[in-house]
Formats: structure tokens, C-alpha cells, sequence
């Protein structure tokens, strides 16, 4: 366990905004580390500054003080155009209201990060992942003529076009019913299966939890881990 | 390579789907129609102008013309026509001519024979009878003269006329020259002969004040560089070049206000595209907020996004210039084609002028209206994909409104060259602006007040005004500055019409009498008034010479351009017409001093015309010494007066009391209308008077009357493309205003709100900014009109009282009725196709 590479590593990080009411620190000094091909859960009561810890992590904001390396690089040291592309290379997003471009067909929103990436084979690509989330028939339909499971298998295709080395996932299942909750999860647990991408994901459904290596409790900005990591957690599942 | 594949693969995917799900729409419809308007009103308005101009020129016979005092090298004329243009020469001067024992002075002509240029002679069979058309000219040995010489010298067709030391022929009466002028009884009667023939005359002697005239006519261009070959071989004491474009008659002026009034229009119509253009923007850019945060997200750098969306504006405002150019030819085509039996059009004409200025403003407008929202579009943050509030990362509305009318201002400037017009418009515009920021926030402080209570549809209209203040005073200016400019193309072209019909009403004196004596005048009302024909006012004339101001002499040798019948009507002349009145004659307006009246002071009291006042230097208080046959009259000048040359009455430069002039005995002058078909009488009316001199105006008047009902036309159909473009442009911005309402009237629908509240809401929340917007728009409308009518149409400013209420009333109920309409389409939707539509 000691030679898996660490993926993300974070050293005191905070995060202070400031509001008509003055400074505001929404996140305590927080440290901890991800290995590669872990799945790794943030829960918390809503407002406890999981989605802010998730934007930090994924490179999307600034910390206000602090170390983030994500594979090896340094996150805090970086410009917007430097993580733009560090998010480009190694990151892949989900997100609760999927965020797919509405006036592009889920083949294309598919397509988009190899395009924006300069990836060779967008298009063979973005067909095999369309398949893999068993929705190969419905390529040319724009988002609104998808249902939200749809669209979420089709933002996990996207996802991981790239072949990203980290997915983030901000409430995945969070607009989806148990059923179509399901399908997604399995499709992300399987890609960190099968592509070893390492899981980060926010959630507040405590089964989805569970099914992570670690989960990490956020409580009104400070860090409190609570699960260590297990081996099996498909088995652990199982035994639940 | 700037534009590299990627982003130009993901602009062009963008665009065309976004163009076949008809998202575009509304920003390409905005683009079109700019380009639409500008070009169709410009290439309409070019036509018209060309056409018009063509018409003007026909009272100069010619385009150009080159005066001299001395006959011009030869050498000119040649190369005018190296250059290919046509030219044509004219010798003018006044002299005796003589009929048996009759004499009189005349404006005797010599023409070429390729006079004139432009427009026509006309003749007639018998004095004063009804004329038409000629291409022919006076033989040698021929003279054609105007219908009075046969009265006053009592020749006729055959008999013989003496010009200096030869005699000819009288083979033609002339009805009309082309070039005759508007002087109704400034100018003497007018005698045609063969240039070939003036040497015989031996008129043109040193000391005959002798103009020789070269017409000159081609296309413009060469005309121009004719000109400025010639230009630095003039000398400024013996030539003047002068265009149609000078022309300060009664026609000209008309022509000019009506240039004015289209490059107005068109300035407007630019500003009304600007203004949906901005509207458009906005929302697209609004729209694209998401998309730009996931690429961003996805990893795409800032130069990517920004080559993309720069892309793709280029390709919107390629498809709206191509689209725009095509319908905005069709419709003036079409048109054109309507009016072109009753309006003169160049149909066949071609400009390239309008293209580049409609391509120019589409483009302008395009890239200069959508860099702003184009500018927070980019500065959207990626992290706006976890945090659904976040916005664009830059907003002042200081700079969106400064940018805003910076561009328009240049956009204005740069298309008229006239900086009156478009500071004028800029600057009430920014009055607007202001007003209507105090007045939104007033009215949603008073809203507060009224919209407590109960939840109904009245209440929830008003609970929306206020929360989005700052959007809805957005929306109120634009809605505001739309309905402003629509008032005042439409006010304008009221009191332009108005002022040219009053120019010429029914009835209008068509016929003028001069000469007539103190005792002729009882008998002439009652044979007049026999026959039905109505007189107008006698007015009194001597001539006087204009001898000194202040006892200091002055040059009997005025400038020339007094005996030109271009200046409106009597010039000054070596003698003027002096007339007395104790009442202001009506169309005169004091300007300084007082009105004379009749009130008997030491000196007696003159009062002057100022434009004469202007030119001879005189001042309220100068003493004028006029000489009469051999007596001395003098008198104080004591009011300056303004005369309106436009109206068909009798002008006088100078009118003195009545006490002034008591003793001498004066002929009368008067005018009367006869209509058309009472043309055959006229020679037994004036058979008894022998002595009386006849103007027949009746030519003139109608020509004037053509035209003006022509271009008032023509200003009719650019009022309607400008209200189309407008009414297109309230449309546009209600729909994009309806977008911003979505997601309100979804999460409404979604809590249970029943649809004729949400309805009733929305309506009246229309009904209520189209109100105030309507109301502040007269108000704006008040103040630009006044600024345009006094600093550029050279009219008299009124109120318009009836706009007052007429304009909010139509602003709510249209706006209103817009904002139903669309209202009624998204309220067909059910609840999840609204949310389905929001995302
Ligand atoms: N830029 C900001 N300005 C002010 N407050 C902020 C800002 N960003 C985050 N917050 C606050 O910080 C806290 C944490 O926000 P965050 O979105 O991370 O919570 P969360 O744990 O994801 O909640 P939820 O489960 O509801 O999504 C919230 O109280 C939020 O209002
Ligand atoms: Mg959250």
C-alpha cells in the first residue's frame, strides 16, 4: 500500500471569502492526502463547505492559504490558465445538474474536453464512452431530449473521455431517482475499477458513502475523517 | 494560426446548432434588421435624392454652372467636354427692347443650342394660355418672349422686336424656362434669342452688366473633378460655380429639409438597431454564461473561449449582414417599385454607397455592441459550475452605458458628417437616460406603497418592477429611447408636411398684378369681382432708390447676386419696392425693435426685412434716405423683421408707416387665385387695363406643389420603414425581457399560481413600463424636436401636446399587447417544458 503514489496532497488549506459583513473563513486549515485509485467520499451537513473544499481540490478556485498538489504538481502555485490545463490533462467533473452544453448533442458534449484537449480521435472516442454508458443509440439528441439519468451517463462519458487520472463529482445522484442513482453509481465505481481513476466525490447520500474507500466529514469548514481506508469495498458493501 | 481548428470546429458546431434550434433568432434578427434599415431607408433615401436632385437641377438647366462677367476661355469648355460632359452656353442681360412705339426693359437671353441641359422650354399657342413642352429654339432672326411683353408692347406672333440694333422676328411664346427662377415680380420678362444672334445686337458693351453662363451636366464625379480642374483658374471677382445643392428657393429649401429629415431617419434607424443589438447581446451573452464555465472547467484556456465566442460572432454577424442586405434591398426594391409612378425614383440606379454603409453598421454595430457583454462573458469564472450564483466576474453598467453611446455617437457622426444632428441626439438621449433612472427608482419607491397587501396580479406586477430595478431600468430606457425615436421621426414629418402644405394652400394666388393706379383700383375690384374672382390685399408700392444709411452714401452697384433669381423672391435691385402699412403683414415676424403700427412720431419709421438688414450692414436706429422720383424720404429704421420667402404673397424688404409717405402717389400691387380651367378668362379681365402688368405664377406654383407633394410622399414611406424597424425592435426587446422572466414565471407555475394571475401580472407589469416609457418618450421627444426643429430644420418649434397623452397611452398599450403576446406563448408551455426550457 505504501508504493501506491499519492494523488492529491493537501497541506493546511483554508479558504476566506469576503462578504458585506467583513472576512468570512469558510474553510479551517485542512490536511490530508488521496492515493491514486482511491474513492473518497466528502459528506457533511449542507453549507459545512463541502462543494468549496471539492472546487479547491479540483483546481476551479484559489485556496487563501495553504498546499494542494495534485500529482505531484503544485495546485496553489499555479495561474487559471495553468490549472485550466492541469484540469484539462488529469481531471474529469460531474456535477448534480450535469452541466452539458444544451445547444450541443450528447455526442458532442462528449467530444468537447478531447477537442478542447487536442485529443486526435475526439469522435471514436466519444462513440465507444456513448456506448459504455449504454446510450450509443441516442448520440444525436440534444441535453433536453434526455432524461436526468441520461444526461448524467452522458456527463460521466464526458468525464472520462480523457482518461482522466482524478474524477471530481459534486452530488452525481443528487437530482436522480434511487434507480437512475444507481446505474450512475456503478458506471463511476466501475471506471475507478477498470481505469483506476482516483474518486472524489460530495455527497449527502450516506449509501453512495459507504461505498467509498474513506470518507471524509466536513463540519462547519473543519475536516474530521471518520472511516479509515478499506480494502475491499465492494465486499464491505456486500457484508452491509 | 489565429483562428485554429479546434476553435473553429466549436464555433461553427456552436452556431449551427444553436442557428437550427433558433436560438439565434433573436440576435440575428437584430443584426438583419439593422443592416435592413440602413440600407433600405439609405439606398431608398440615395434614390430619392437622385432623383430629386435631378429634378432640382432642372431649375438651374444644367447641374453646374459656371457665371463669369466676362465670356470664359474656350479653352474650360473644351476640357469640360474632353471630360465628357455636356455643356451649354447662356448670355444674359438687361435691355430695352422695343415694339413699334412700345418699350420696356427685359431680360433678354442668348442661348446655344444645347440649352438647356435639364428640364424643358415651354410654350404656349397664345399669351397666358396653357403651355407645353418644346425641344426647339428660336431661330436666327427669331425671338421668343414672355406672354406679358405681347401685353405690355402689345405685339403679337409675326411682328417684329427690336434688341439694341437688331430686329427680329417673333416666332414663340415663352410659358416657362427652366431656369425662369421663382421671382414673382422681381424679374423682368424674359426674352429667348440665338446666341449666334447677340453680336448683331451690340448689347453687351462694357457697362451692361452682362453675365456669361456656362451649364454644365454629367455624373457627379466627373462634375466634381471638373470642378477642381477649373477651380484655381477662377478668379473669385468675375466667377462663381454654383450647384443645385445652393439652391436656396422655396423648392431648394424643401428639397434640403427633406435630405435632412432621411439621413434623420436613417441616423435613427442605426441608433434602433444599436439599441437591439445591445438588447441581444446581452441576452446571448446571458445565455452562454454556462457553456463558457464548463469549457473553462473542461479545461479549455481563456484564448480558446475567447476565439470561440469571437468566432462565432463573426459568424452571426455574417449571416445577419448577408440576410440583412438581401431583405433590406428586397423591401426598398419593393417599394420603390410602388411608389415609382408618383414618386420620382432613380429605380435603374445603382449605389454602392448604401451597401458599404449598411455592411459598415451591421458590423459596427455587431462587434462594437456585443464586446461588452462579450467581455464579461469571458471573465465568467469556471468555478460558476458548483456555485450556480456566480456571474460574470466584471459589471459596471457606467461603462456598458458609456461604451454604449460613445459608439452610437461615432456610429452617428461618422455616417451624417453632421455633428449638430448627432450631438443633438446623443444629448437628449443621455437627458433620457437620466430622467428615467430618477424616475424608475421613484416609481418603485412609490410601488412599495401601492403594492402592499394581498397577493394580486396588480401587487406581483409591482413586486417584479422592484426587484429587478436595475434590469427593468435597463429595459424601461431602451423600451423609452425606441418609442422616443419613433415620436419624433413621426412629429417631424407632421410639421414638415404641415409647413410645406401651409407653404401652399388651396387658393393660392397664382396670378399677380402690378402697375395698378390709384384710380384703376375701384374699377378693377368691381370687373374682378364680377367675373367671381376674389382679390387679395392692395398693397401700395413706389420704387425708391436706396440712397444712404446715416446720411452716408451707398453704392447704387449692389453684388450681383440681387439680380439673380435665386434669392427668394424681389431682390433689392438698383430700386427698391417701398410700401407702407400700419399692420404687420401676416408670415412677418419682429424680430428686434417694435412694430411701427400707426402712431405718428417726428421721423417717420421704417421697418426692415433682415436678411436685407444683414447683408447692408443696417441697425435698429439707422436713419435710411430712399430717393422717389425727386423727392427725399427719409426714415428710422425701428423694427428688423424676419419674412417667410416660402408663403406666395408680396415681400417687402422695407415697410414704412403710412405717414411717411403721404403725398406720393403709389401703384398697387395685388394677387388673386384663378383656378386652372379659368385660364380662358383671364384675357377679358384684363382687357380693360391695359396698363396693368399680369405675372402669371400659375407654373411655378404647380411645379412647386408637384415636388413638395413628391418628397412629402417620399417622407411618408420612410416614416413606415422607420416604424417597422422600430415596432421589430420593441418586439425583440419584450421577447429577451420574456427570457429573463422565465425562470420566475416557471417557479411560479411550479408553486400552483394560476395562469391569469401569472398572465394578468405580466401584462400589467408591460402595461406599466410601456406607460412610463411612453410618457418619458414625449417628454424626450419635446426636447429633441425642439433642438432639431430650431438648430437644423430651420422651422418654428411647437409643443405637441397631443403626443403628450398619446404616447404612453400607445407605449402601454403596445408594449402591453407585445408583452401578452409572448406572455401567452410561454404560458401555453406546461410546468416541466418551462423548467426543461430554463436549464
Ligand atoms: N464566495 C462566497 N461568499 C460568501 N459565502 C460563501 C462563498 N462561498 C461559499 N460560501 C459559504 O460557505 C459555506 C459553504 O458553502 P458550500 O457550498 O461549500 O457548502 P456545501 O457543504 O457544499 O453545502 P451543500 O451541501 O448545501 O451544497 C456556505 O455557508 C456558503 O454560503
Ligand atoms: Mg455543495
Amino acid at each position: 500500500m505504501n508504493l501506491t503514489p499519492t494523488m492529491i496532497k493537501t497541506q493546511a488549506i483554508t479558504k476566506i471569502v469576503t462578504t458585506s459583513e467583513g472576512e468570512l473563513q469558510i474553510l479551517q486549515p485542512i490536511s490530508f492526502d488521496v492515493k491514486a485509485a482511491e474513492s473518497v467520499a466528502i459528506v457533511g451537513a449542507s453549507g459545512s463547505g463541502k462543494s468549496t473544499l471539492l472546487g479547491l481540490l479540483a483546481g476551479l478556485d484559489e485556496v487563501s492559504s495553504g498546499e494542494i498538489y495534485v500529482d505531484g504538481q503544485p495546485l496553489h502555485k499555479l495561474d487559471e490558465e495553468q490549472r485550466a490545463r492541469l484540469r484539462g490533462e488529469k481531471v474529469g467533473f460531474i456535477f448534480q445538474s450535469f452541466m452539458l452544453v444544451q445547444s450541443l448533442t450528447a455526442l458532442e458534449n462528449i467530444m468537447l474536453p478531447a477537442e478542447i484537449n487536442g485529443l486526435k480521435d475526439a469522435r471514436k472516442r466519444a462513440l465507444e464512452a456513448l456506448e459504455q454508458v449504454g446510450l450509443g443509440h441516442r448520440g444525436n439528441h440534444y441535453p433536453n431530449q434526455l432524461s436526468g439519468g441520461e444526461q448524467q451517463r452522458v456527463a460521466i462519458a464526458r468525464a472520462f473521455i480523457t482518461r482522466p487520472k482524478i474524477l471530481f463529482a459534486d452530488e452525481p445522484t443528487g437530482n436522480l431517482d434511487a434507480a437512475n442513482g444507481e446505474k450512475i453509481e456503478n458506471l463511476l465505481f466501475r471506471f475507478n475499477r477498470e481505469l483506476g481513476t482516483t474518486l472524489i466525490l460530495v455527497t449527502h447520500d450516506s449509501e453512495l458513502a459507504s461505498r467509498c474507500q474513506r470518507q471524509l466529514q466536513m463540519h462547519a469548514g473543519s475536516l474530521t475523517e471518520t472511516s479509515q481506508p478499506t480494502e475491499q469495498p465492494e465486499a464491505k458493501r456486500h457484508v452491509g | 494560426m489565429w483562428a485554429d481548428s479546434a476553435s473553429l470546429r466549436l464555433s461553427w458546431r456552436l452556431f449551427r446548432h444553436e442557428a437550427r434550434r433558433g436560438e439565434l433568432t433573436v440576435i440575428l434578427l437584430a443584426i438583419v434588421l439593422s443592416v435592413a434599415a440602413v440600407l433600405s431607408l439609405s439606398l431608398f433615401s440615395e434614390r430619392l435624392q437622385t432623383a430629386l436632385t435631378d429634378k432640382t437641377a432642372e431649375f438651374l438647366a444644367a447641374d453646374r454652372l459656371l457665371g463669369s462677367d466676362q465670356p470664359v476661355p474656350e479653352q474650360w469648355l473644351e476640357q469640360a467636354k474632353a471630360l465628357g460632359l455636356d455643356v451649354a452656353k447662356r448670355v444674359q442681360l438687361r435691355s430695352m427692347v422695343f415694339a413699334g412705339e412700345q418699350m420696356m426693359l427685359a431680360d433678354v437671353r442668348a442661348v446655344d443650342g444645347h440649352y438647356p441641359l435639364k428640364g424643358k422650354v415651354k410654350v404656349a399657342e397664345v399669351p397666358f394660355g396653357p403651355a407645353r413642352e418644346t425641344d426647339a429654339l428660336p431661330g436666327l432672326g427669331e425671338v421668343w418672349m414672355e406672354s406679358r411683353l405681347f401685353q405690355v408692347l402689345g405685339a403679337s406672333l409675326g411682328g417684329q422686336l427690336e434688341v439694341g440694333d437688331a430686329s427680329f422676328t417673333i416666332s414663340g411664346i415663352i410659358s416657362e424656362l427652366p431656369d425662369g427662377g421663382f421671382s414673382v415680380f422681381g424679374g423682368d420678362p424674359k426674352v429667348l434669342l440665338n446666341l449666334q444672334d447677340l453680336d448683331k445686337t451690340h448689347v453687351t458693351g462694357p457697362g451692361s452688366r452682362t453675365d456669361y453662363d456656362i451649364l454644365f451636366a454629367g455624373p457627379d464625379g466627373v462634375l466634381e473633378d471638373y470642378h477642381q480642374w477649373l477651380e484655381p483658374r477662377l478668379d473669385r471677382e468675375l466667377h462663381y460655380w454654383r450647384s443645385v445643392k445652393d439652391d436656396d428657393s422655396p423648392l431648394g429649401r424643401s428639397v434640403q429639409r427633406a435630405e435632412q429629415y432621411f439621413l434623420l431617419a436613417s441616423l435613427l434607424a442605426i441608433v434602433l438597431a444599436s439599441v437591439s443589438i445591445a438588447v441581444a447581446a446581452q441576452r446571448y451573452s446571458h445565455r452562454h454564461y454556462d457553456p463558457v464555465a464548463i469549457m473553462k472547467t473542461l479545461g479549455a484556456p481563456a484564448s480558446l473561449v475567447r476565439r470561440i465566442y469571437l468566432l462565432q460572432i463573426l459568424f452571426i454577424t455574417g449571416l445577419g449582414i448577408l440576410v440583412g442586405a438581401l431583405v433590406g434591398y428586397g423591401v426598398q426594391q419593393v417599394i420603390a417599385s410602388l411608389i415609382a409612378e408618383r414618386v420620382p425614383v432613380a429605380l435603374d440606379a445603382w449605389h454602392w454607397r448604401p451597401f458599404l454603409i449598411a455592411v459598415f453598421t451591421g458590423l459596427v454595430c455587431a462587434l462594437l455592441f456585443s464586446l461588452y457583454p462579450l467581455m464579461k462573458l469571458f471573465s465568467v469564472p469556471p468555478l460558476r459550475v458548483l456555485r450556480r450564483d456566480l456571474g460574470a466576474g466584471i459589471s459596471s453598467r457606467i461603462i456598458q452605458f458609456l461604451a454604449a453611446g460613445v459608439a452610437i455617437f461615432l456610429l452617428m457622426w461618422a455616417y451624417s458628417g453632421n455633428l449638430k444632428i448627432s450631438a443633438i441626439l446623443l444629448g437628449t438621449g443621455l437627458v433620457l437616460v437620466l430622467a428615467l433612472l430618477l424616475v424608475t427608482f421613484g416609481l418603485i419607491a412609490l410601488g412599495r406603497r401601492l403594492g402592499q397587501g394581498r397577493m394580486g396580479a396588480w401587487q406581483l406586477a409591482w413586486a417584479r418592477i422592484q426587484r429587478r430595478a436595475m434590469d427593468n431600468s435597463v429595459q424601461l430606457i431602451s423600451f423609452a429611447i425606441t418609442i422616443m425615436l419613433l415620436l419624433v421621426v413621426l412629429v417631424m414629418r407632421n410639421d414638415m408636411v404641415q409647413q410645406w402644405r401651409d407653404q401652399l394652400p388651396q387658393g393660392t394666388p397664382n396670378y399677380f398684378m402690378i402697375n395698378i393706379t390709384e384710380q384703376q383700383l375701384p374699377e378693377l375690384e368691381r370687373h374682378f369681382g364680377q367675373a367671381g374672382v376674389q382679390m387679395d390685399t392692395f398693397y401700395p408700392v413706389i420704387r425708391g432708390r436706396f440712397a444712404a444709411i446715416n446720411e452716408e452714401t451707398i453704392r447704387t452697384d449692389v453684388s450681383k447676386e440681387e439680380d439673380s433669381n435665386n434669392r427668394g423672391r424681389q431682390g433689392l435691385g438698383r430700386e427698391a419696392n417701398l410700401t407702407w402699412s400700419d399692420r404687420l403683414q401676416t408670415e412677418n415676424r419682429v424680430v428686434a425693435g417694435s412694430w411701427h403700427g400707426d402712431s405718428q412720431g417726428e421721423i417717420p419709421r421704417v421697418s426692415v426685412e433682415t436678411e436685407v438688414a444683414q447683408r447692408l450692414d443696417i441697425k435698429l436706429g439707422d436713419l435710411l434716405t430712399f430717393n422717389v422720383g425727386s423727392e427725399v424720404v427719409q426714415a428710422e429704421v425701428t423694427s428688423l423683421r424676419e419674412v417667410n420667402w416660402q408663403t406666395m404673397q408680396p415681400n417687402f424688404f422695407f415697410v414704412l408707416e403710412p405717414a411717411a409717405m403721404q403725398g406720393f402717389s403709389p401703384t398697387y400691387i395685388t394677387s388673386f387665385h384663378l383656378p386652372g380651367q379659368d385660364k380662358a378668362k383671364l384675357a377679358g379681365l384684363m382687357a380693360p387695363f391695359p396698363t396693368v402688368t399680369l405675372f402669371d405664377v400659375d407654373a411655378r406654383i404647380n411645379q412647386l406643389r408637384s415636388v413638395i407633394e413628391q418628397v412629402s410622399l417620399a417622407v411618408e414611406f420612410i416614416l413606415v420603414l422607420v416604424l417597422c424597424a422600430g415596432s421589430l425592435v420593441l418586439v425583440a426587446q419584450v421577447q429577451s425581457s420574456m427570457d429573463e422572466r422565465l425562470q420566475e414565471l416557471a417557479i411560479l407555475r411550479t408553486l400552483g399560481a394560476r395562469g391569469w394571475l401569472i398572465r394578468a401580472s405580466v401584462i400589467f407589469e408591460f402595461l406599466i413600463i410601456g406607460l412610463v416609457a411612453g410618457a418619458m418618450a414625449a417628454l424626450a421627444n419635446e426636447l429633441a424636436l425642439y433642438l432639431l426643429q430650431t438648430r437644423v430644420f430651420d422651422m418654428q418649434a411647437r409643443l405637441h401636446w397631443d403626443f403628450w397623452l398619446l404616447a404612453p397611452l400607445v407605449g402601454a398599450l403596445v408594449v402591453g399587447l407585445l408583452g401578452a403576446l409572448s406572455c401567452w406563448r410561454l404560458l401555453s408551455f406546461n410546468t416541466s417544458q418551462l423548467l426543461r426550457r430554463m436549464l
